[in-house]
């Protein structure tokens, strides 16, 4: 809650638009007859001042490509911009126009389409006065998102239940400026191999084609949206819809539609339709080091610069140049909201705590040489932690930890080894790649885990469990045993799973509260070299949060 | 001769009878067994389930998905007897999960073959259902099939092998006990 004087309103003439810094950001400020707006000075499309643009019923026009935004509400118009317009608070005082640059103007997705005009008929004050004065009916329903005034080290409870918030989250995150992971190359090694996955809750098809490219586009038909690909994978040279047969290449043009010229010359479609424009829905799509990541936004930055130089570090060195080898799946629903399961991999604090599995056996103490890191902008992550030798855990670690007994045993201890064979210093890392990858490198058990949120209660997660071509049989079975920590009756995966439906539970059976988030004052939100740190869950919700204009 | 001719006309024959009646007994014995490791882990005995293994015992669950695919990796993966003992263990001593009842019911046994080492190969179907202490219905958590070697261990039924290859391949959260 700060606000701040940027302007004074006979500074802009009605129906004009002023660009000013704020704080470093470019702003653009409106006014409408006697109403003042403001959103995001840069257009969402490409590098263009919107300020520079023209102001025409409510409406900005980016003066660089005409891409067209709601000034009241941000929201893009027309392409070629398909991302909305951040907004901001804003209020009068006076002849002074305040600014509050934490504070969208108005969050208005749950409202039914003619609301945000009605709203805008009011004078702009405080979100939260509007909210709470409210005598309109209609608009006393309207949903509040705002976020606890003691900031990060609070996280309300709407951020995980909430269905508006889901829809927007799957809009923002998983369909906007993001890459998803989908599948291993090892997965469709042949030319017309291909996967179902999923980009958030879409369902997608990942196939490679004749030429070796490996496309992806939604598994929706585009004539009925039939979800025409059913098997988990397979190999085809064509995808045909068992509907009416349209059938589509493996890059997803629309190959062929039974009787698009009609029957004896009546019926059919009509003469000027254009196959061309009726293929599936493409994704963007990158791979690295046998991963293959794919976004609705076609201008993304290369995948090395999404991930910054300290997670692709970690990236590569658990996919270190080796060729993955598909070893197999689990796949298993969880009761939570899909944002517990990132946080879940940003609270070392857990480690020791709720898996007593790793304590009882020494393998884990709060003592052990770890880091919790995250990335410059707060949503990738990496949990690591270097194993310690029984013998050299501190007396004083032991009496820390409730679960840890001498002397307590395996009776097949080897499946806890760790073979040496990646060049890090950690032998366990967690790699939490924003918004739907985890990459575990649990000692030599590798997996992927692909997040699939299918509503703000439950995901989907799949593993991917692999091993490396030149693995010997004995390496392969190595890790086979040692997946008995992971997966959903897995050791540690199967404590997980429970603790995030306790976490989901706690919040459906006493709602309308906030999670308390303050472990490691010393790091407000970031990197941290303490177990004891909620430093990591606080940037992602930085982050989530500025995704999210909220 | 004649006669001859006539007792086999007429009665069954004794070595038929004998073998008829040997497959029925090791058919009964396989489903008493299943009986028995039903009620050891709806009772959460596991323990005594450790104990219906031989020493170096293979036991996998799996997913069907997997099991066609040839794709070896299994919810639990456990190559001996000591590995199984470990899963009992941790489970009983170490793992957290919030409280259930578990149902196993097991049908279908079919004795694939039987050798005179004793060494009999089978497959069970199987349903796991799961009650949650805070909600009112039973769940199907897991359906499958038991794919199973036994061995005499001192004229004794054991598992030298049990893969339980299960159809839904979207575990409900989380597998606790084992199937």
């Amino acid at each position: 809650m700060a606000w701040q004087r940027i302007a004074s309103l006979s500074e802009i003439a009605v129906d004009a638009v002023l660009g000013v810094d704020v704080d470093g950001s470019r702003v653009a400020l409106y006014r409408l007859a006697n109403e003042v707006f403001a959103t995001a000075g840069i257009c969402t499309h490409a590098m263009a001042l919107l300020s520079d643009g023209f102001v025409e019923d409510g409406n900005i026009e980016c003066p660089l490509h005409q891409s067209q935004f709601d000034i009241r509400s941000g929201k893009a118009l027309c392409a070629p911009a398909t991302e909305d317009l951040r907004t901001y608070a804003v209020k009068l005082d006076g002849d002074e126009i305040l600014i509050d640059m934490e504070q969208q103007a108005e969050f208005t997705q749950a409202i039914p389409k003619p609301m945000p005009d009605r709203q805008a008929a009011r004078p702009v004050t405080d979100t939260q006065t509007i909210s709470a004065t409210n005598s309109d009916p209609e608009l006393a329903l309207m949903k509040r998102y705002v976020w606890p005034t003691e900031g990060l080290t609070r996280i309300p409870d709407w951020v995980y239940t909430d269905q508006t918030i889901y829809e927007r989250e799957v809009e923002k995150i998983f369909h906007g400026r993001t890459w998803n992971y989908v599948a291993l190359e090892c997965e469709v090694p042949n030319p017309g191999d291909f996967i179902r996955s999923n980009v958030g809750p879409t369902p997608v098809v990942v196939v490679r084609a004749a030429d070796c490219s490996i496309n992806v586009f939604e598994n929706r038909c585009s004539h009925r949206a039939a979800e025409f690909c059913r098997e988990l994978s397979g190999n085809t040279k064509e995808f045909v819809c068992p509907y009416h047969q349209w059938s589509y290449d493996l890059h997803g043009n629309l190959a062929g539609i039974p009787f698009r010229r009609g029957v004896n010359g009546k019926g059919g479609m009509p003469a000027d339709f254009n196959a061309a424009q009726h293929g599936l829905r493409r994704l963007n799509v990158t791979s690295h080091r046998g991963v293959v990541f794919a976004s609705y936004v076609q201008d993304m930055e290369p995948l090395q610069d999404y991930l910054g130089p300290e997670v692709l570090k970690e990236f590569e060195a658990t996919f270190d140049g080796r060729k993955p080898r598909l070893l197999g799946y689990y796949r298993h629903t969880l009761p939570g909201n899909w944002k517990l399961y990132h946080e879940n991999l940003k609270d070392p604090y857990h480690a020791t705590l709720l898996h007593t599995f790793l304590v009882t056996f020494g393998l884990l103490v709060a003592g052990n040489r770890s880091l919790m890191l995250a990335d410059a902008t707060g949503r990738h992550g990496v949990m690591a932690s270097a194993k310690s030798e029984r013998k050299s855990i501190s007396s004083d670690a032991k009496k820390e930890m409730r679960a840890y007994r001498d002397g307590m045993t395996l009776a097949e201890p080897r499946f806890m080894d760790f073979i040496e064979e990646f060049d890090s210093p950690w032998s366990v890392t967690m790699a939490t790649i924003w918004p739907n990858l985890i990459i575990q490198r649990e000692m030599n058990t590798l997996g992927v885990r692909q997040i699939v949120p299918t509503g703000p209660h439950e995901f989907i997660m799949k593993w991917t469990m692999f091993g490396f071509e030149g693995d010997d049989d004995e390496m392969t079975r190595h890790r086979l045993r040692q997946g008995n920590l992971m997966g959903p009756a897995g050791f540690l995966g199967l404590e997980d799973n429970e603790a995030i439906k306790f976490v989901q539970d706690g919040m459906r059976h006493v709602p309308g509260r906030q999670h308390l988030v303050k472990l490691d004052p010393a790091v407000a939100a970031g990197t941290s070299d303490s177990l004891i740190s909620e430093a990591s869950i606080r940037a992602m919700y930085r982050h989530w949060r500025a995704e999210m204009g909220l | 001769m004649g006669k001859a001719a006539l007792t086999r006309d007429h009665l069954p024959d004794a070595a038929a009878l004998d073998s008829r009646l040997q497959a029925l007994l090791l058919h009964h014995e396989i489903e008493s067994f299943n009986a028995r490791y039903a009620q050891a882990l709806d009772e959460q005995r596991l323990a005594d389930w450790t104990d219906m293994f031989t020493e170096d015992a293979l036991y996998v669950v799996l997913s069907r998905e997997n099991f066609d695919r040839g794709l070896p990796v299994g919810l639990i993966y456990c190559e001996s007897k000591r590995m199984i003992h470990d899963r009992a263990f941790a489970l009983m001593e170490t793992s957290m999960f919030a409280p259930r009842y578990l149902r196993h019911i097991i049908g279908n046994q079919i004795v694939l073959s039987a050798e005179s080492n004793g060494t009999v190969k089978s497959r069970a179907n199987y349903v796991v259902l799961q009650v949650l202490l805070d909600r009112p219905d039973a769940t199907l958590h897991q359906v499958g099939v038991y794919y199973d070697v036994f061995r005499r261990v001192g004229g004794t039924l054991k598992l030298a092998e049990r893969r339980c290859v299960y159809d839904n391949l979207l575990v409900p959260n989380a597998l606790c006990i084992p199937v």
